[in-house]
């Protein structure tokens, strides 16, 4: 029996080892030369796509799959739907890639993923396949989070921008002003709170998630203090930082958001927000759309839209973190060519418009929100865009989402009242740094 | 109290032998009965080498790959991976983690409590079940309505129960104390809400596995316990504890497995927060792994996690044989 088990176990080591030496990589150059032409013969794609937010009803990616395939008769697109949060979306995606699967052909992903995708193989480097000026029309921000080590591992398909959301009426009631400050939010919040006419003042996201490294990223922004120097080495720290973390405390210790907002990602701040419970509500240009529709939201028409605040006596308002999502290849698709063509096509102009008539989002290609169809779609997220002071998150490590962990763990620590803006600034730098040196989990 | 170890002993020294006829004796000299022994033999192992195929890659395979993962520097490259180097690094790096102590007290505290709440809970409810007449099919199937749910489908429930802005649980505490609680924003409130779910789920199990338990125990052990004039509470404690002991290992080791390992609860109800006072060692391997990518270091967090278990059950079932030792010779 003790000989049977060792061999059993002997062969299961062999095993590993042999499939271990049988996973050779390809040559990078064989994919390019692959990935640089458009196939003449009948392929079939599929994209990998969570739902794009509808402003119209009509579901928007089988809309831009239809325009691609009026041009492209021999390429099929197929939908895989994508699951509906970021973390889960990666964790299914990256599954399928490590294990070398030639599906999804194309995916649609995160804006934080280049850097960390692009350092395990699992994008194909898209530069050497693009015209020289071709980010010339989109937004710089845009093409920094998409790019890693000077290569570009991300087509850019539409981004997401943080607006302040108000209630118009109760604002009216009490005759003030939309809040320009922080200050002045918190002291509007609990003057409308106290006369009884909302439950909440502000409603944003705090959940241990990228949510709320997001809001984060904004808070320090407008407190002008930085996560990471120009060396790319950690750069969190000082007053700034306290600043923004004491302001996360604020509004939990006054009552103007809820001690549960700890709980809260997009979807529960909106669901508080259409329900009539909050003054204000920090989110995505989505929700302006989901705040406008009757049936779902107790507040249509009442709603109002304005940049985020900034600090009294700091940097303007209208900081915004540069979110959104862009399309990727997959280096082991068997239709390299007709990848590239189709990611491309969703970063043009005609996807583009689709993008800004349809959907909830903001396209990525900046001059479609010139048009004048971009002001006759009415919503106020496409015109003010242009306003906004697009902050990127700190993607350009392949640790990112360690780093984005140190930032969630301690923002989450610090809103929940567990731990002081000081400390949790000092954890969350000596976490970043162990992050960056490789050496969390 | 000689009546117990005696009934027992007589209901084990009742069972018969095995009659009936015997294979046929082996010849002592080789020639044609070897030969059609090993041709039987081989026959054997062809069909049951896909059976053994199939094992070996669904558990044997993946659970060495995973091991050899976890010494591994693994780099992925267009279209596979290369294994760089092998070291204990990861190791290092894990044990010495923060995190991944304070994922090992959460877990470790998390199955202490939920496996000892479920085992006296199930007990109680097996105990009454047992002492139900003909309403005892229908309760039993009300009761095992929670165990028969899909654990992401139970967990999704109760999220909207404890939910801070419409949750049931959440409004109810608020008419209660005249305040909003924050049940899963709050550590040791998150804890809580975490294992209210685990016991409501899985008490259930434990009970049933108890139950039948109970239903082997045969009638003359407490008849002679009557006899010899004992209580409810010494039958209990003297006749009925001890003939469960076995059945109560299994129905523990069972668990102890299953919340070692726990998942889908933190992960649908707190994502591992509020910070990281949620995060189970499985959540943990699975942030490290897929989120991070670090495939070496999740591995080592997953193997620490299977050695920790073995060496829990391995610890669980020695103190229980040793107990169960001192209780014969007692």
């Amino acid at each position: 029996m003790a000989l049977r088990r060792r061999t059993l176990l002997a062969s299961g080591l062999a095993l590993g080892a042999g499939f271990t030496s049988g996973c050779a990589g390809k040559s990078l150059d064989t994919l390019l030369t692959q990935a640089a032409h458009t196939p003449r013969t009948p392929a079939t794609l599929t994209w990998w796509v969570s739902e794009i937010p509808a402003r119209n009803g009509p579901v928007v990616a089988d809309l831009i799959i239809r325009a691609f395939q009026r041009r492209h008769p021999n390429i099929r697109v197929r939908k895989s739907n994508a699951l509906s949060t970021t973390d889960a979306n990666r964790a299914a995606v990256t599954t399928q890639l490590a294990g070398a699967s030639p599906t999804p052909d194309v995916y649609l992903g995160d804006t934080t993923w280049p850097a960390q995708f692009g350092a395990n193989s699992l994008a194909l480097p898209l530069q050497k396949l693009l015209p020289k000026d071709f980010w010339a029309d989109y937004p710089p921000a845009l093409r920094r989070v998409s790019e890693y080590r000077g290569a570009v591992y991300a087509l850019p398909f539409f981004t997401d921008s943080a607006f302040l959301f108000y209630r118009k009426d109760l604002l009216a009631k009490h005759g003030l002003p939309v809040p320009r400050t922080w200050e002045e939010l918190l002291r509007t919040s609990r003057k409308i709170q106290r006369a009884g006419d909302a439950a909440y003042g502000f409603l944003w996201q705090a959940n241990v998630s990228e949510s709320l490294t997001c809001n984060v990223a904004e808070f320090l922004a407008d407190a002008d203090a930085p996560v990471l120097d120009h060396a790319g080495g950690v750069a969190l720290n000082g007053p700034g930082a306290e600043r923004a973390f004491a302001l996360m405390r604020q509004f939990t210790e006054t009552g103007v958001s809820p001690s549960t907002v700890t709980t809260y990602v997009e979807a529960d701040s909106q669901d508080a927000f259409v329900g009539g419970r909050g003054v204000f509500l920090r989110n995505w240009s989505y929700a302006w759309g989901n705040a406008a529709d009757r049936s779902v939201s107790k507040v249509a028409g009442r709603v109002g839209v304005a940049p985020r605040p900034g600090f009294d006596g700091g940097g303007p308002p209208g900081v915004s973190c540069a979110g959104g999502w862009s399309n990727f290849v997959n280096p082991n698709s068997h239709h390299l060519g007709a990848a590239v063509t189709f990611a491309r096509f969703c970063a043009g102009e005609e996807a583009q418009m689709i993008l800004l008539k349809n959907a909830g989002v903001i396209p990525a290609l900046q001059e479609a929100l010139t048009r004048p169809e971009a002001h006759k779609v009415g919503d106020p997220t496409l015109t003010m865009a242009h306003e906004l002071r697009l902050v990127a998150r700190p993607v350009q490590t392949p640790y990112y989402s360690q780093v984005s962990k140190a930032l969630y763990t301690q923002g989450n620590a610090v809103t929940g009242g567990r731990t002081s803006p000081a400390r949790a600034v000092r954890a969350a730098r000596d976490d970043i740094r162990t992050a960056l040196e490789g050496r969390a989990l | 109290m000689t009546a117990v170890p005696s009934a027992a002993t007589a209901s084990r020294d009742t069972a018969p032998e095995p009659a009936g006829p015997r294979s046929t004796p082996a010849p002592r000299d080789g020639g044609p009965a070897r030969t059609s022994r090993r041709r039987k033999a081989r026959t054997g192992w062809v069909f049951a080498s896909p059976a053994l195929l199939t094992i070996g890659a669904v558990t044997v395979f993946p659970v060495l790959f995973s091991v050899l993962l976890s010494f591994a520097d693994v780099r992925l490259e267009y279209g596979g991976f290369r294994i760089e180097s092998l070291t204990g690094d990861h190791y290092a790096a894990v044990l010495s983690s923060p995190e991944w102590r304070e994922a090992l007290l959460f877990t470790f505290g998390f199955t202490v409590v939920t496996v000892v709440l479920e085992l006296v809970l199930g007990t109680v409810a097996a105990l009454v079940l047992d002492r139900l007449g003909a309403a005892r099919g229908w309760v039993l199937a009300v009761l095992l309505l929670p165990w028969a749910l899909i654990n992401v489908v139970a967990a999704q429930l109760w999220g909207y129960l404890y939910n801070g802005t419409y949750g049931g649980l959440t409004w109810f505490f608020e008419q209660l104390l005249g305040h909003q609680p924050d049940i899963l924003g709050q550590p040791a409130s998150a804890m809580g809400a975490m294992v209210v779910v685990d016991v409501w789920k899985t008490t259930p199990f434990v009970a049933i596995v108890v139950l039948a338990g109970l239903m082997l125990i045969p009638d003359d052990v407490y008849e002679a316990a009557e006899i010899d004039g004992a209580n409810a509470w010494t039958t209990f404690w003297k006749v009925t504890l001890p003939q469960l002991r076995p059945i109560m290992a299994i129905a523990v080791l069972f668990r102890i497995l299953q919340a070692f390992g726990i998942f889908d609860l933190p992960f649908v109800l707190t994502q591992g927060g509020p910070g990281t006072a949620t995060q189970s060692l499985a959540i943990l391997g699975y942030k490290t792994l897929f989120q991070n990518l670090e495939i070496g270091r999740g591995a080592a967090v997953a193997t620490t996690t299977a050695v920790i278990v073995i060496g829990c059950c391995l610890l669980f079932l020695r103190l229980f044989k040793a107990q169960a030792d001192e209780g014969g010779r007692g």
